[in-house]
């Protein structure tokens, strides 16, 4: 596949953005690659009710 | 060939928290890692040192479909100038970037772990 790019001015003017967060992105500018990836998991046992049993700590 | 030119007047960042980076001009990688534990609990226990990152989510691949098309990219920057007269950003946080300048390959990752702890209802059905 044949891919031609023609850059000419580009102007913007405002950009408001309320958060950039959790492995997110705000670029003014060029890239080849771009390669974002998030997972998250809340399966039915991370829903925990009764008594605040404090999470096993590390190691 | 002229690569891009990033030009912006005014940037205003409220707040730059949890590893998370501003870059003003060119780079040629960037590559960032976020994991958390976000626990939402209906009283407020701070237990100091609890959680730990042995959970699946944390170990898990992430599958990220290969690139098989051939594609030829011909790029030419007859004017390279981007312009940008104001960005204001109230947050930026857990390992993301706001950049202005050019780049060349951006490997972004985050993994969360969620747990909610609720108090125990009491069955108001009698």
């Amino acid at each position: 596949m044949e891919y031609h790019v023609y850059n000419r001015e580009l102007c913007v003017g405002t950009i408001k953005v309320t958060g950039v967060a959790s492995s997110s992105m705000i670029l003014v500018g060029d890239t080849e690659t771009i390669q974002l990836s998030s997972t998250f998991d809340t399966p039915a046992e991370s829903l925990i009710i009764g008594p605040f049993v404090p999470i096993t700590p590390q190691g | 060939m002229l690569s891009r030119l990033s030009s912006v007047q005014h940037l205003r960042v409220n707040i730059n928290s949890f590893s998370s980076v501003i870059e003003i001009g060119d780079s040629t990688f960037v590559n960032s890692f976020s994991r958390a534990l976000a626990v939402q609990r209906e009283e407020e226990f701070f237990y100091g040192s609890e959680g730990n990152y042995n959970y699946p989510v944390f170990k898990e691949p992430i599958r990220i479909p290969p690139l098989i098309e051939n594609v030829r990219i011909n790029r030419q920057n007859i004017n390279p100038v981007i312009n940008v007269s104001c960005i204001r950003v109230i947050g930026n946080a857990a390992a993301s970037v706001i950049h202005i300048g050019s780049t060349c390959h951006i490997h972004l990752e985050s993994r969360i772990k969620h747990i909610r702890q609720l108090r125990e209802r009491e069955n108001t059905q009698t």
